[in-house]
């Protein structure tokens, strides 16, 4: 029987070959889920699905598009936004 | 709509959010841009107009462009050109060709030393070597001709150092692919 711990949602089960050529069972860390848009819900581009200690060695612009508002809202919504900004002014 | 002078804001980009001026109109769609955003071409849909227009001579410079800025008050960013770095030169390996050096510099000096003798006028040097190894291709016979075509395929590869070497390198290569 596994310890308790493994049991958790937040792992994931994975089969990896030994160099012996046998097949063990391993238990990983699940990777985060794809980032949304704050405004439409959609899917983002340009964002990867890093855990924080891998985020942490990964340049910034790697991270996010170098764009304004960029890893918030997609670009339509950003689009958007800054036109309402100019009309305002 | 769209005339030289007017001040517009970009949308999309990186740039989108700054101010910039109409400085040539190219195509009903695309436009010449300048001022806090890069120089370049832009799509119409990509701007938003301002009630504003500048006087600009066609094809204005960036620096005429900045001085029309800083009287309305915009910040500028002003940056110098850079010059473009030299392409980078791929060098080949060099450590498949050492090992083959230090065997063909015990069999250069062997034959080096009997050139030395045959010939008066003769120094130390790799370079001078060779050129009186040539000469001596014509007067012996095949055998030591052959020999010393292969040293002369070798011998460049050992002294990549010497440019003369590099002068020396066609006529060898092309014995040896025949």
């Amino acid at each position: 029987m596994p310890q308790g711990y493994k049991k958790s949602g937040s792992l994931r089960k994975v089969f990896k070959k030994m160099p012996g050529g046998e097949s063990k069972l391993t238990y990983l860390a699940r990777n985060p889920s794809v980032h949304k848009c704050a405004e439409c819900g959609k899917e983002l581009k340009g964002i990867p699905r890093l855990s924080s200690t891998k985020a942490k060695n990964t340049p910034k612009t790697k991270k996010r598009p170098e764009r304004p508002y960029g890893g918030y809202l997609c670009s339509s919504c950003a689009r958007k936004k800054i036109v309402q900004e100019v009309r305002r002014s | 709509m769209y005339e030289i002078g007017r001040i517009c804001v970009k949308i999309a980009g990186r740039d989108a959010g700054l101010k910039c001026v109409v400085v040539d109109v190219v195509d009903a769609h695309t436009v010449l841009i300048d001022g806090q955003t890069r120089r370049r071409k832009c799509n119409v849909k990509h701007l938003e107009l301002s009630s504003q227009v500048i006087k600009i001579k066609k094809g204005a410079s960036t620096k005429e462009v900045y001085d029309e800025f800083k009287k309305l008050k915009i910040d500028v960013r002003e940056t110098k050109p850079k010059k473009a770095a030299p392409r980078p030169v791929k060098q080949k390996k060099k450590s498949s060709v050492d090992v083959k050096s230090k065997k063909a510099d015990k069999k250069t000096d062997k034959k080096a030393e009997k050139s030395v003798k045959e010939t008066p006028k003769v120094e130390s040097k790799k370079e001078e070597s060779k050129t009186v190894v040539s000469k001596e291709t014509n007067k012996e016979s095949e055998k030591e001709s052959e020999k010393e075509i292969k040293e002369e395929s070798v011998k460049p590869k050992v002294s990549k150092d010497s440019k003369s070497a590099s002068a020396e390198k066609p006529k060898a290569v092309k014995t040896d692919k025949k």
